[in-house]
């Protein structure tokens, strides 16, 4: 047989035996038979140098493709039988690696996307101290000198005549004091209220406020405000309702009732089925708050409002204790990552 | 608030439901909270009759009644001590479904099957009185359902009203709202009031010491009224205000009130002491009883009634217990009084008591509604307990309370609200609510003296906007303001140190800011605190002077709870005191803290957080922010332990400290296992941040890493070894790494290996193999030189 034959007859056999192979061990051992070091093939491809250069040529491709053919198809018979009998080399059910992100806590992120929504209104943020004067948060806002508010029970008093602010408002007065209009302002913070902890209530909370004032603003521009803010904040669709009511700040006032996102409005136990949610407290800047910080009200108009962070946030994500605001509850921490 | 639907009814002749009303009332300021049937419990409740009452043995507590409810005669059980045979009585059959969703079924008692139940007025929603069954009258047909005998059919709006709105403190008040929505005109009770010829003021004098405390005081002589039950219509009412009837005087007093919204009060004339009424300031300690039988010991902020000598009234507040109407009752000084608010709202809070009464003169009454709600009261009084009323009103009113007029400009009126109300319209809607109004422009608006909130321009252009309703202003779809929103470099600070925080898997954490003087006194001795006068409770009896003790307790609040690895932060502030000459401060600043472990996964293997962890964490700010490097310098701190404890420092500056709480500290916290937490104050660091990132070129030539262990003494810190390896090398040390710390078995006690890779390059050119060895050997001389170093390996 000439050596040229002998490579077709081999190639023959052994693609005769890789197909017909019945385990993975015996395609290993016709794989040492035929491309071992001591194999049928690579005794061809050694004894080449023994041949003519003519057939050496000749030979020595043929024998060389039979080589590559067979090496892929004994890799691709291999590769089928290891596919159905041995584990697979990735379990993409294990958990990844761990790549522990922390979170950062609700009452954070509520207050990034408010104010993220009024910043794209053109609101500015601006802060305060949480210990006030009475000036401050009070009488500057034109609550009369024996409010209620100003009550021991309702607001903590500190050292030094000072108290924890009962709302974020002052700081209205202090933009005011420092600003020429327009200004257009929103005031996140803590604020602070004398009440025993219970799962309504607690020491803190925290509240956004905001307001705008320049020539020329009206109580139809508020309302475009605050409900371009509802859309964005509780969902397009939902209704709002605008109830007169009374702050001493602001005059006409009103608060801010939205259609309950949780059931339309049909009524539910979160809106105590009434199909509305109380959310938000608003109105025309009182002219004695211009007055008091040296703006002249007939020259100037503007609105305020105010937003809580922890009830809305309540609401939404249907937490029945204000307590887990503050407790740094990993279990609660981590469920808002 | 509680008002009738059917008086608001009768008062404005308007035929909307109770919810429209409800609604309307909601949406121009009187927010209706709740509306009730007021018969909500009485279905299947019908006149019945006590036919025979028998006893049941062994019960002495209950009989057995044979009930006639109109369709036959059944056997009930009874426990009320009033009832008695023959009586009429309000009787729920079976299937009834009465207060606290208590259904009426057949039961056996002591063996005996009962058929429903003879009810009081506390089982069918009517008032809290259970003291007995409902007695009816006798020609009560038997049958007939009680609703309709007692034309019950009523509903109960409940109202919240806020404290700039006295004038809307009653039935008339509310009734104005409603006129002026469906404008319409308000149906006031028209008084025909019959006068004996006596006048009364020849029975009483009325004389006011104090008339800034007390502007007005008006008083009526009634004679031989009759004290009684109030009739069914006076007393549905009332029960339909949530308010218990009482007799016939009292009742009258309290249906005036609810009415037209000005407290009465009536005296008994012959337990009154004298026949001069002395209005006046109480003196210090003087000693007064209320009717509810409490004792006051007073003081000049307490307005008195007094009879010239002694106390009978703590005036617009309550009544004297010695002078109070009773049974036998049958002479009447009637007072209608007009009170300075903030003598009332005093007053009752050094009597600790708020009534119907105080409630509404410290908000504001009507110092002119004082006729109409006196001869209203003494009408009724004639009508109903057959009293004589003497001619004439002793009215004691020095100096007359006159209305206030204001000007409201239509124009001005649509730019606040930027509404297009026309000038007509305005003008009806003031109209509506009783203000009298002239002129165009401006209008001139008088505003009667029960609207004491209406004093300026932008409060008339409230009362438009409320009774036209804030859906008449068309929202705004533009938005105005400044082109460019700025963020406070505090603000970016904060988040960005979030998210790096948040990167290195730390949760953030949120205290309440208040804390306890004690453990406050327990980790800072020495640091100053801001009290706060009225706490709620010990534990928070101050504003926090570290963020420290805070996270502690969270810590302490997770390992209760199980949770035992922590990684948290919190950015927050501390409070100082200032003086008049110099500033409060509430400097910002970050606590870090870690305890427990790493998370253990199926390839991790967990490891007790520790200190390293903390480092690491402030390294990344420090490298986000761009500061200048944190040095932690050993330092006692009190809170931490004396074997980790340290001070950290920036350019020399103290910001912060860090280490392992102490375990005096921890144990008062309740915290088990080691913590270790960090605070830097934020104030300094926010503004030296380096803002522009300068870009480098990107090298042009090669490193060359070499990788060099050596054994030092334990005690030669890393950062100094490091600082050898840049000084010996200069500039061609582009890093340097350390990547193994090794103390153990294979060392030397006293001894530990440092395994540094130190990437060499240089900006002018390949270095060779030789020019790399030349450094090494420069470094490695250098570190032999200064720490005595051995260098292994090699």
């Amino acid at each position: 047989m000439s050596p040229l034959e002998e490579v077709a007859r081999l190639r023959h056999e052994a693609l005769e035996r890789i197909s017909t192979a019945d385990s993975l061990a015996s395609l290993k051992e016709f794989r040492v038979q035929y491309l071992g070091r001591k194999g049928r093939l690579t005794a061809i491809l050694k004894g080449l140098k023994d041949l003519p250069v003519e057939q050496r040529k000749q030979v020595g491709a043929e024998a060389n493709k039979c080589r590559v053919q067979l090496e892929h198809d004994f890799d691709a018979a291999e590769r089928k039988f290891s596919e159905k009998s041995e584990a697979p080399l990735i379990d993409p059910t294990l958990p990844g690696t761990a790549q522990r992100v922390g979170a950062m806590h609700l009452t954070t992120q509520v207050i990034e996307e408010m104010c993220g929504i009024f910043y794209g209104m053109g609101f500015e943020i601006a802060r305060g101290p949480d210990i006030e004067t009475d000036y401050y948060n009070f009488s500057a806002l034109n609550f009369p000198p024996d409010h209620p508010a100003r009550d021991m029970q309702d607001t903590f008093f500190v050292e030094g005549d000072r108290l924890l602010r009962t709302h974020t408002t002052p700081v209205q007065i202090r933009e005011l004091e420092k600003q020429k209009p327009p200004i257009k302002i929103i005031t996140p913070g803590k604020c602070f209220r004398n009440e025993a902890i219970s799962s309504r209530a607690h020491v803190a909370f925290h509240q956004v406020d905001g307001f705008l004032i320049d020539e020329g603003v009206t109580m139809a521009d508020l309302k475009g405000c605050l409900v371009a803010f509802c859309k964005a904040f509780f969902g397009e669709g939902l209704k709002l309702k605008f109830r007169p009511s009374y702050f001493p700040f602001t005059e006409p006032s009103a608060e801010v009732d939205i259609q309950c996102f949780l059931c339309g409005g049909d009524g539910c136990t979160v809106c105590k089925r009434t199909g509305w949610l109380e959310i938000l407290g608003c109105g025309m800047i009182d002219p004695a708050v211009l007055e008091m910080t040296g703006h002249d009200p007939e020259k100037y108009t503007g609105y305020a409002f105010g937003i809580g962070v922890e009830r809305p946030a309540m609401l939404k994500y249907r937490i029945d204790d204000i307590r887990l605001f503050f407790n740094n509850d990993l279990r609660f921490l981590r469920q808002f990552v | 608030m509680k008002v009738s639907y059917k008086w608001l009814k009768e008062l404005t002749g308007l035929d909307w439901s109770p919810d429209e009303m409800g609604d309307r009332l909601t949406l121009s300021g009187a927010s209706c909270e709740y509306i009730e049937s007021t018969a909500r419990y009485m279905d299947n409740v019908v006149v019945g009759q006590v036919i025979e009452l028998g006893a049941i043995e062994g019960a002495d507590k209950i009989q057995k009644a044979v009930v006639d409810d109109g369709t036959g005669r059944v056997d009930v059980v009874c426990g009320a001590p009033n009832v008695a045979a023959q009586q009429k009585i309000a009787f729920a059959r079976i299937g009834a479904r009465l207060v606290g969703d208590f259904l009426i079924k057949k039961v056996k008692i002591r063996g005996i099957e009962s058929f429903g139940m003879i009810c009081s007025e506390r089982e069918l929603g009517m008032s809290d009185d259970h003291s007995g069954i409902i007695v009816l009258d006798d020609d009560a047909p038997v049958g007939t359902l009680l609703v309709e005998h007692l034309d019950y059919d009523d509903f109960m709006l409940t109202f919240e009203l806020t404290p700039n709105r006295p004038d809307s403190m009653s039935a008339i008040g509310i009734a104005r709202d409603l006129a002026a929505l469906a404008s319409v005109k308000l149906r006031r009770p028209q008084i025909d009031l019959t006068e004996v010829a006596t006048p009364a003021s020849d029975s009483v004098k009325v004389s006011i010491d104090d008339p800034e405390a007390c502007p007005r005081y008006a008083a009526r002589i009634i004679k031989n009224v009759k004290i009684a039950p109030s009739p069914w219509w006076v007393r549905r009412r009332l029960l339909a205000c949530g308010v218990r009837p009482v007799s016939n005087v009292v009742d009258i007093t309290n249906l005036v009130m609810l009415e037209c919204g000005h407290p009465l009060h009536a005296f008994d004339l012959d337990r009154f002491g004298s026949d001069e009424v002395v209005v006046r300031r109480a003196h210090d300690r003087e000693k007064f009883s209320t009717l509810d039988g409490q004792e006051h010991i007073l003081d000049e902020q307490v307005l008195l009634i007094t009879n010239g000598k002694s106390g009978v009234a703590a005036g617009g507040v309550m009544g004297g217990l010695n002078s109070e109407v009773e049974n036998d009752t049958t002479n009447l000084l009637l007072e209608a009084a007009y009170f300075n608010p903030s003598v009332i709202r005093k007053s009752r809070r050094k009597l600790e008591t708020v009534s119907e009464s105080s409630s509404r003169f410290e908000k504001g009454a009507d110092p002119n509604g004082i006729k109409y709600a006196i001869n209203r009261a003494a009408q009724l009084m004639h009508e109903l307990c057959g009293g004589e009323v003497q001619a004439g009103i002793v009215d004691c009113y020095p100096k007359r309370i006159e209305p206030r007029t204001i000007e409201l400009r239509p124009a001005r009126c649509n730019a606040v609200l930027g509404s297009n109300y026309s000038t007509e319209r305005m003008k009806q809607i003031l109209t509506d609510l009783e203000l009298q109004v002239s002129g165009d422009d401006p209008l001139e608006v008088t505003a009667p003296t029960f609207r004491p909130d209406l004093e300026r321009e932008i409060d008339l252009i409230e009362e438009v906007v409320r009774i036209e309703g804030f859906d008449s202003i068309k929202d705004s779809v533009t938005n105005i303001g400044p082109l460019f929103s700025r963020t406070l470099p505090e603000d970016q600070f904060a988040r960005e140190a979030r998210w790096v925080l948040t990167a290195c898997g730390f949760d953030e954490m949120l205290d309440h800011g208040l804390g306890s003087s004690r453990v406050a006194k327990l980790f800072n001795p020495d640091l100053p605190q801001v009290r706060i006068l009225n706490p709620v409770s010990e534990e928070l009896d101050i504003m926090r002077n570290s963020l420290v003790p805070s996270a502690l307790a969270a810590v302490s609040h997770n390992l209760a709870h199980r949770v035992l690895d922590l990684r948290l932060f919190e950015l927050g502030k501390v409070y100082f005191a200032g003086s008049d000459d110099t500033d409060w401060r509430e400097p910002e600043r970050l606590a870090l803290a870690v305890s427990g472990n790493t998370p253990q996964g199926w390839r991790e293997t967990a490891r007790p957080l520790d200190f390293h962890d903390l480092t690491g964490a402030l390294q990344r700010l420090v490298e986000h922010f761009r500061w200048p490097d944190f040095d932690f310098v050993p330092d006692k701190v009190w809170f931490l332990d004396d074997r980790i404890s340290f001070r950290i420092e920036s350019e020399e500056r103290a910001v912060g400290w860090a280490g392992l709480i102490a375990p005096d500290q921890a144990r008062a916290l309740g915290v088990k296992q080691p913590v270790l937490v960090a605070e830097i104050d934020l104030d300094g660091l926010i503004d030296t941040r380096k803002d522009r990132i300068q870009f480098e070129p990107l090298a042009v030539y090669p490193a060359a890493p070499r990788d060099l262990a050596v054994l030092v003494d334990v005690a030669v810190p890393a950062g100094e070894i490091i600082e050898c390896v840049r000084q010996a090398a200069g500039k061609l040390a582009e890093s340097v790494e350390v990547f193994d710390l090794y103390t153990g078995k294979q060392i030397e006690k006293g001894r530990k290996s440092i395994a540094l890779s130190i990437n060499y390059r240089s900006q002018s050119g390949s270095l060779s193999t030789e020019q790399v060895e030349e450094i090494q050997r420069r470094v490695v001389s250098k570190l032999e030189q200064q720490f005595n170093a051995e260098i292994r390996d090699k």
